[in-house]
């Protein structure tokens, strides 16, 4: 399918070690956190620098040849499988922090960046980069701006865009346009938020400028213990509803407490029908009080404990537990699947009722991890897919829920992104018109589809060969 | 006007009663429309825009009418689109902490529903009271609480809008977190309506602080204001810091920074702010009514007939920009007022209209220089004729950056035949 001598041009452009076309080698690249679909592309290309970046997919223009975007690979909804686009353009070695400015909070990144390296190097000066998904030891810089990721301190900090002040993209023609900068409020249309959360499909991001933020002065780090899940839920909205912006309010229920009190050993109450784990922040001054109030909010929806991390070391573990959740299931059965969905806080309870309908409907297992002060669920989905017929069970289930989700005036995804994983839901959220306007932006960057063609917009009815789910990596 | 009430093309759409011929006072920069048409409903925004489509008639919204100043004259304004009639909160559940309201509802009437509910939307542009939801969002106007609450970009989660042809497009959704798609509602934050009429919007709402305080330091200058003001922000993270200059001698130059939270929180903020002024022998002097001066610096810049300059630049170069604004003001005669938010870098500088006869050149000169930094300076406010002496030197906006052949392409898709507000945006867009 690749023009002849291809794979010797690129290697050219980037080295003779930055090009994967060998076909075991290729294997790696056939799936992302998503893998219930795999495809692998023909040749992956890894520039060392931005202008590499730009002349590989100059290059790939005249060629004809449509390319797909990939940073650490961590993505959850296939948003870096090949779809009729069989060159892959990996920025995970453009690992660079190329400016660093503590006075004025910013940081210039490269795409290939991990989350947590820019928080990492500037914490001494007491500053980090909010965002915090789960996989952030792993995922990469280009890899949140283009999924808008979130993580458990979006609560309170916001999310990827909240964040990103400045963006180099190179559009498909190779042309390298800098959109906004350090200096914020340039004239002229926002650009940078449309690119943030595009998930690779209006060019490729080389580098962003960042925002920094200031490490809170103290935390207050508390597990409460509930009976049931129901319970806990009623906690969330009375913490919510009480004025306190937590900077992180999340859930683990009954079955995910067992696996990851096995994994870690943290000292989590087996026993629990769910826990909250609550994370107040701010100036020391504040906290006393608020701290009170979490507590007696808790206990009057019948929390049976609350526990307060007392040090440093007992608020890492706790995180350390609920981070690693995902790969914490791995011991309850051989495959998961793990959703994202957004439902209004106040519908909390009510999703979670109706995941669990549908558990009992199609006869699985489902757990819950999630961001419940935000809306957003993570249900796990247990199964072992040697049985006959469960992978389709799964996926009808995984189905009901989404479903449910834009029933209750919610969304499909509020971290993971469309990728060709919801591909078929985003006419339940967009009508035809919007769903339209959506294609023209994109016609705007990408004329002819080259970057990551098929994905996040219903486009065509390319099908991608659906293959034996495996394992599904951490949110 | 020769064109009747009677033959009004709109009449249809919105009822006789709905549509009028504009005075005077409906000029936007001079340019007068022919007709005022005022909506009901959604369904009502979208006849009234085939028509205009059908006629090729180029259409402005409008809210209460108090940001229009922002923008380049309109090449053509045949329509004012007055959302006034479109004023409702159209769903808001607390305990979700959003709310669903639509464009022409005003922040304070929003606010008021919020309040019961010890809730904010923690937006202060200038003239707060008087500007609605669609004014906001079409502006990007924000005062004071920008520096901790950010502006409409990041609260909005939805937004529903009326294409130039009548095509309603909704783009987010109801929700806080929300990766569905592109987002939509990024493009017409800011944009002054050009991309399409925002006819409702869903907002993230945030719980209103119980208590709010203030520390103000008197200044010898600019630049020790804005060093200090660094040194502040670096003390605890502050509600809102500003430095203002308002023209009374012998010293005009304060910084005032507020805290919100919990009344310990508050006192604490406070005295943490006293002891870094201290530390600095600066006089401090506790500020009894925070939210008032708050909302007082907030309609500062705007409550005169003053021509208005806005600088973007980094928080470390806020006090050079000062000194360097201050003596190219001086120089032209004018007697400049500041207003500037440290955390964000923006600087608002007034001057009198009346010494603002060489405002193109005063432009001309300092605009290059915050735009080879990266950095920008447009004219907030102006009359028409101070307007056309910028035409020279990039108008009111000047040089949006690298992405405007993006801009440009963005606007020739939403709006091919260019009839949403011509000429007012970047660019000529």
């Amino acid at each position: 399918m690749l023009p002849p001598g291809f794979a010797q041009r690129m290697r050219g452009l980037v080295g003779t070690d930055g090009v994967v076309d060998r076909p075991e080698s290729l294997l790696v690249y056939e799936c992302d956190g998503y893998t219930l679909e795999r495809a692998a592309p023909e040749a992956v290309v890894l520039p060392r620098t931005p202008a590499e970046v730009a002349q590989v997919i100059r290059a790939l223009w005249k060629d004809g040849v449509p390319f797909v975007p990939r940073g650490a690979g961590t993505g959850l909804s296939g948003g870096t499988l090949p779809v009729e686009a069989p060159v892959m353009v990996c920025t995970s070695r453009l690992q660079k922090i190329e400016s660093i400015d503590i006075a004025n909070r910013r940081v210039v990144a490269q795409a290939g960046v991990v989350n947590l390296w820019v928080s990492r190097a500037v914490k001494d000066a007491g500053l980090h980069f909010a965002p915090d998904p789960s996989s952030q030891n792993a995922c990469t810089i280009g890899g949140n701006v283009a999924e808008n990721s979130g993580g458990p301190h979006t609560l309170k900090y916001g999310v990827t865009t909240n964040h990103v002040l400045g963006l180099e993209l190179v559009l498909p023609t190779g042309e390298v346009v800098q959109l906004g900068g350090p200096v914020e409020d340039r004239p002229g249309y926002d650009l940078t938020g449309l690119v943030v959360g595009s998930e690779g499909t209006l060019g490729l991001v080389t580098r962003a400028t960042l925002r920094l933020t200031r490490v809170p002065e103290s935390y207050r780090t508390f597990l409460a213990v509930f009976d049931s899940v129901a319970d806990a839920s009623e906690a969330v909205s009375g913490i919510i509803a009480s004025g306190i912006i937590p900077a992180a309010l999340e859930m683990m229920d009954g079955l995910i407490l067992r696996a990851v009190e096995d994994a870690f050993h943290a000292g989590l109450p087996v026993d629990a029908g769910a826990v909250l784990l609550i994370e107040l922040d701010g100036p020391e001054a504040g906290l006393p009080s608020q701290s009170e109030e979490v507590r007696e909010l808790c206990k009057a929806q019948g929390a049976v404990e609350v526990r307060t991390a007392r040090d440093d070391a007992e608020r890492t573990l706790l995180w350390k537990a609920r981070k690693r959740a995902f790969g914490a299931v791995g011991r309850l059965a051989p495959n998961y699947c793990t959703q994202d969905g957004v439902v209004p806080r106040t519908q909390v309870p009510e999703i979670l009722r109706r995941i669990s309908a549908t558990a009992e409907k199609h006869s699985l297992r489902i757990g819950n991890v999630f961001h419940a002060g935000d809306g957003n669920i993570h249900p796990i989905i247990l199964f072992d897919e040697r049985n006959a017929g469960e992978v389709e069970r799964v996926l009808a289930a995984g189905t009901e829920i989404l479903e449910a989700c834009v029933a209750l005036g919610g969304s499909v995804t509020g971290e993971h992104g469309i990728g060709v994983e919801k591909i078929a839901q985003m006419p339940l959220l967009f009508s035809p018109e919007d769903l339209h306007a959506m294609a023209t932006l994109r016609s705007v960057f990408d004329p002819q589809r080259r970057a990551n063609p098929h994905k996040l917009l219903p486009d065509s009815k390319v099908c991608v060969e659906a293959r034996a789910p495996r394992r599904q990596a951490a949110m | 006007m020769s064109q009747s009430l009677r033959t009004s093309p709109f009449e249809e759409a919105v009822g006789a009663e709905y549509v009028a011929e504009a005075t005077a006072g409906d000029a936007i920069d001079g340019v007068a429309p022919r007709w005022v048409v005022e909506p009901g409903s959604v369904k009502e925004v979208v006849e009234v825009l085939k028509v205009a489509h059908q006629r090729d008639l180029t259409v402005i919204g409008r809210g209460l009418g108090r940001h229009l100043t922002l923008g380049n004259p309109p090449r053509r304004a045949d329509v004012i689109v007055s959302l006034g009639r479109m004023n409702r909160v159209l769903a808001y559940e607390p305990a979700d902490m959003t709310v669903r309201v639509q464009a022409g509802c005003s922040l304070v009437a929003l606010g008021s529903a919020l309040h019961e509910n010890d809730q904010w939307l923690p937006l202060d542009p200038p003239r707060a009271p008087r500007t609605t939801i669609g004014g906001v969002l079409a502006t990007n106007l924000a005062g004071p609480l920008r520096a901790s609450q950010g502006t409409a970009r990041d609260l909005l989660i939805g937004i529903r809008t009326v294409g130039p042809d009548g095509t309603v497009v909704s783009g987010g959704g109801k929700v806080v977190k929300n990766v569905a798609g592109y987002d939509l509602p990024k493009a017409h934050v800011g944009a002054l309506g050009t991309l399409g009429i925002i006819v409702d919007a869903t907002f993230k709402v945030r719980p209103r602080p119980q208590h709010e305080g203030a520390l103000e330091i008197s200044c010898s200058d600019g630049a020790y204001a804005a060093g200090l003001a660094l040194e502040l922000r670096d003390t605890c993270e502050p509600f809102w810091l500003q430095i203002a200059n308002d023209g009374a001698p012998p010293k005009p130059w304060r910084v005032i920074v507020g805290a919100g939270g919990r009344h310990e929180e508050v006192v604490a903020a406070v005295e943490s702010y006293r002891a870094t002024a201290e530390a600095r022998g600066a006089l401090s002097r506790t500020v009894p009514n925070a939210a008032e001066v708050r909302r007082d610096l907030a309609d500062a810049s705007a409550q005169l007939a003053h021509v208005v300059l806005k600088a973007a630049t980094l928080a470390t170069r806020v006090g050079a920009w000062l000194d360097v604004l201050e003596t190219a003001a001086v120089r032209v005669g004018a007697t400049p007022r500041f207003h500037a938010d440290l955390v964000c870098g923006v600087i608002r500088m007034s001057i009198d209209s009346g010494s603002a006869e060489n405002l193109g050149e005063l432009v001309a000169e300092l605009r290059p220089r915050f735009e080879d930094e990266g950095g920008s300076l447009i004219v907030e406010r102006a009359t028409s004729t101070q307007k056309e002496g910028l035409s020279e030197v990039g108008g009111v906006w000047g040089d949006p950056g690298p992405g405007l052949s993006l801009m440009r392409g963005l606007k020739e898709a939403f709006d091919p035949a260019g009839r949403l507000a011509p000429g007012r945006y970047v660019g000529g867009l």
